[in-house]
Order: C-alpha cells, then structure tokens, then sequence
C-alpha cells in the first residue's frame, strides 16, 4: 500500500472545504449540495486499506437513516405484488431509463423482461459485495440509506415473484452487514410488510461480487465465476442488481427523480470520496471538490477502476459524468470510479502494478485469464522497468486481442481494456520507455500489495 | 444460425478439438481453443459438431439461433475482439 498523502498536489482548502462538509448534519450543508443529493452525504475513505478488510475504527463515521426517519421522508412503500404495481414500475422503468450501477449499465426493464418470461424457481439479489478495490459507493449507501436498499429489494422481488431475496455482502464487511441486520431488524419490530431478506456473507475475494460468482454460491457451489449454460426449462434463476440500482428503484417507485445523479468514488490525494454528483457535471468540476488538480494538471484519470481505461487530461477537460455520453466516446464510469494520476507520476509504472493486482486477482479457473493475465502484466513490467526486449509491444498487443473476451466472466477484459488504453493515450510514453528511458518515481495510484 | 461455444471454467486446454475441427477451432499459444466469434459457415457445422464430441471435459457446444446476452464493456473491443 503506499499512501500519497501529503503529496505536493494537494489542494489543502478544497479538502477542508469537503471535510467540514462531510461532517455536518446534512440539513447544516451548503443548499446546493443538498439539492443535488437523493442518495447520500459524501465521506472520505482511506486510501490505504484498498482491498484490505478494513481495520475497525478508521472507517468514516456516517449516520444511518433509521426506518422512521425514512417513512417520514419517503412515505411508505407502494407493493409491486399485484399485477398493476408491476406494470406501473415497469412502465416507469422504461421511462426513465434506469439502468444497472454495479459497472456493465444494463437497462434494468431488460432484465426484467427477460426473468418475467424464464421460469424456474427465481432468486433476487442485492449486491454490496464490492469487487473494484477504489469503490466504496455501495458500502457507503448501505450504511447511510438501508431502508432505501431494501425498499428496492423487495420491490425487485415482488414485481419478479421471488422465492429467495438476498443481500450479498463482501465476507470481510463487518460494518455493512452490521447496518443491514439491525435494518432488517428495525423492519420486522415494525411490522413492515414485504418479502423475507437474508444477509449473506461471501468470501472476500476479487471476484466475490460477480454475479455469475454470487449466482453459483447462492445455489450451494464455489463462489466463481460460471458460464451460463444451455440449462433445463425450468431451472433455478438468479438475478443480481447493484445496491444503488435498488435504491434509485425504491425512489422510482415513489415517483421521485431517481436518474439525475450518480454515485462516485473519486480517489482524492487524502482518501477515496465518495460523492454524489448530479449528471453533466463536467468531470473537471467534480474533481475539484475531492482535491484535484490543485497547482498542476494530472496527467490524466483512470476512468471506471482498475478494469477500467485512462483518459488524458485533455479529454477530461471535455467529459462529463454521463454515462451515454462517455459510452458514445468509448469510454465508461463503470462502478463510478474516477482516479486521477497526478502530475510526475508514470502511467506505464502504473498500469504495471494493476495489471499484476488483477492478475493475481484471477480465480484461476479460465485458461486464457490464468495464463494469459501474467503474460500481460510480465509484458508491462518489462516495459516500465525498460528491460523489454524488441517486439515486445508486438507482442503485447498479440496477447491482449488472444485474451479478450475469453474468460468466464469480464476479469481478463478489464486489464485487456486498461493496457489497451494505456497504448493508445500514453502510446508516447510507452515509446520512451521502449527505447530505454526509465521513470524514477514509484506508484502512486492505492493499488493493493500482491501476494506471493 | 448455428454457434460453437466453448465454456472456458471445464476447458482444461487438451486442445482435442483443434485436431478434429481443423480451421474451425484454433489453438492460443497457452493451448486453450479459440471458436468463430460469429455464425459458423454452413460447410463448418459438422467439423464444430465434431469438436463437441470429442471433448472429454463436454467443454464444447452448439448453438442454434442463440445470443450471448452478456454485456461488453466499452474498451473490451478497443484490441478489435470482443465475443458479442
């Protein structure tokens, strides 16, 4: 783990504006901020217990919302149980275009038509088990909105005919899985109608939060990735929806604004903020509330997590945080991860060191992620440490088109996609480094320790 | 349409299926089988057919008229593949 606080970037003033922010009652903060949140008040994580199980007491404190408050604030829950319910959300599913926010932003309405057609014993899922390192939107939002989560859960399962509804946590979650049992707890003491909800703990690893991963270990397997098979008519089901999907359904379903916003975990010079922003922020604009840039431009961002792709700082100039308008560029948000990389730092050293996380982060299983992640990540180190020998670029290309889109679930493409864009907006600086040029600095970026 | 699949969780890379799929199945330089992206041509069916067969982890299949509903990520075809 290597800290960067204290760093020369830093805009100091930026960060106690937020900090102080942070700390307040949210009925205390600046209008403007308030307006702008449906889902949370902002806190700071830190930056060096990335992909750690968290060490209790330096988590950030937050106030969760207790069942009275959010009856009082919300109203109850309509039931989606009888067939006009359903229609009436489907209805407005489809109007406003909700899709997922666990990464891969598929319209829900399609997920649903396709479980209202399939038959078989259904299993809704709500999943808070984070698998990118940088995320903590989803923690966050289960600490401080419980009711709202399990509000959009038993809509979900409903409106789907559920015969298991479960919330899925990261094993070494301690403090979410504390928030939601007491939640539940609130819940049943009050009468609340509605589907039975199980927690459940998985393992802790990367690939914890996957849904095929989740599907599998909720039907008695490993929890790892699987391929969907051709299956039996008839055979148990499993839909997973990201935490805050369920929240902005349990809004939806009210008839309040449930797409303006999105959630974001920007990692700032003193810890991963996690924030909410209203949608066409300029990315700029959103950075300058976690701490960025301060006196020097960084040199660009990492957009969407390790997995995710680098965009130049002058592109970031031009983007906003709107997701269709990033996809028509190539680009994503995916979990809503923004990590800048400061001015100075090297993005090949960089793209190394992730690109061994993930691939010690590989379940393994699929042949082309099991050797070819390694093979990846052998190909950047040389390049960084320029000690790549002629071809070595060739050849790195060669790998990355053989991997991509052969494992079982999207590990090995997000490296494929993080290499693949680390040639294409920093393909000058892989060139210094081809032709023997070395970077003195370390790494910046939190990227957690790999095992050996 | 007609698709050859391969589930690469039972694929253990024996690689019996490039043998009797020749220019339908490829090898990857660790082993493991690359199939057609697309539909396969009607003169390929019965080499993919073949391949199905032959796997000894039932790794392999075929299929008719169907879609991977999984989503790609954007970036994922950046290097020109992506199965869709």
């Amino acid at each position: 783990m290597r800290p960067v606080a204290n760093a020369p970037w830093v805009d100091p003033t930026a960060i106690d504006r937020t900090w102080r922010s942070s700390s307040a009652a949210p009925a205390e903060r600046d209008p403007a901020v308030r307006h702008d949140a449906v889902l949370l008040h902002d806190v700071w994580w830190p930056l060096t217990e990335v992909g750690t199980s968290t060490v209790p007491g330096s988590e950030p404190r937050m106030v969760t919302e207790g069942l009275d408050e959010h009856l009082a604030h919300l109203g109850p829950r309509p039931s989606a149980r009888d067939e006009s319910g359903r229609d009436a959300l489907l209805a407005a599913l489809d109007t406003v275009d909700l899709t997922g926010h666990g990464g891969a932003h598929v319209p829900v309405a399609v997920k649903w038509r396709a479980a209202l057609r399939a038959d078989g014993p259904l299993t809704v899922v709500a999943n808070g088990a984070e698998s990118e390192p940088l995320s903590s939107k989803d923690a966050t939002l289960l600490r401080q909105r419980p009711h709202l989560v399990l509000d959009g859960l038993s809509l979900a399962a409903e409106a789907l005919g559920a015969r298991r509804v479960v919330v899925w946590l990261h094993g070494d979650d301690a403090g979410t899985r504390r928030v939601v049992q007491a939640a539940l707890a609130g819940r049943r003491a009050a009468g609340e109608q509605g589907p039975t909800i199980e927690v459940v703990s998985g393992p802790s690893h990367y690939l914890a939060g996957e849904s095929s991963a989740i599907a599998q270990a909720l039907h008695g397997g490993p929890a790892l990735p699987t391929v969907r098979r051709p299956g039996k008519p008839g055979a148990p089901r499993t839909l997973v929806h990201n935490v805050e999907t369920l929240a902005r359904l349990a809004l939806l379903a009210r008839g309040r604004p449930a797409v303006d916003t999105m959630l974001l975990t920007i990692v700032g010079p003193y810890g991963r903020h996690v924030r909410e922003v209203r949608r066409g922020t300029s990315l700029v604009e959103a950075l300058h509330g976690s701490g960025w840039p301060a006196s020097e431009a960084p040199v660009g961002v990492l957009l969407g997590g390790f997995g995710g792709t680098w965009v130049a700082w002058d592109d970031v100039l031009r983007a906003t945080v709107d997701e269709q308008a990033l996809r028509a560029v190539g680009l994503s948000l995916g979990a809503g991860i923004v990590a800048p990389l400061p001015a100075g730092a090297c993005p090949v050293a960089e793209t190394a060191a992730i690109t061994a996380y993930l691939a010690s982060m590989s379940a393994r299983q699929c042949g082309p992620c099991l050797f070819g992640l390694p093979a990846l990540a052998g190909s950047v180190r040389r390049l960084a440490d320029s000690s790549a020998p002629r071809g070595e670029r060739r050849r790195l290309v060669e790998d990355l088109r053989a991997v991509a889109g052969r494992g079982a679930c999207h590990h090995p493409d997000g490296s494929v996609r993080l290499i693949g864009s680390m040639l294409s907006v920093f393909g000058e600086h892989v060139d210094h480094h081809a032709r023997g040029r070395r970077c003195t600095g370390g790494v910046v970026m939190p990227v957690p320790e790999v095992a050996r | 349409m007609t698709r050859l699949r391969v589930d690469p969780v039972a694929c253990d890379g024996i690689g019996q299926c490039a043998l009797v799929a020749p220019g339908v199945v490829f090898l990857d330089r660790w082993g493991y089988p690359v199939v057609p992206e697309g539909p396969l041509r009607a003169g390929d069916v019965a080499a993919a057919r073949r391949a199905v067969v032959s796997c000894p982890r039932k790794a392999l299949w075929v299929e008719e008229h169907g879609r991977d509903e999984r989503t790609v990520r954007p970036g994922a075809d950046a290097v020109g593949r992506a199965r869709s």
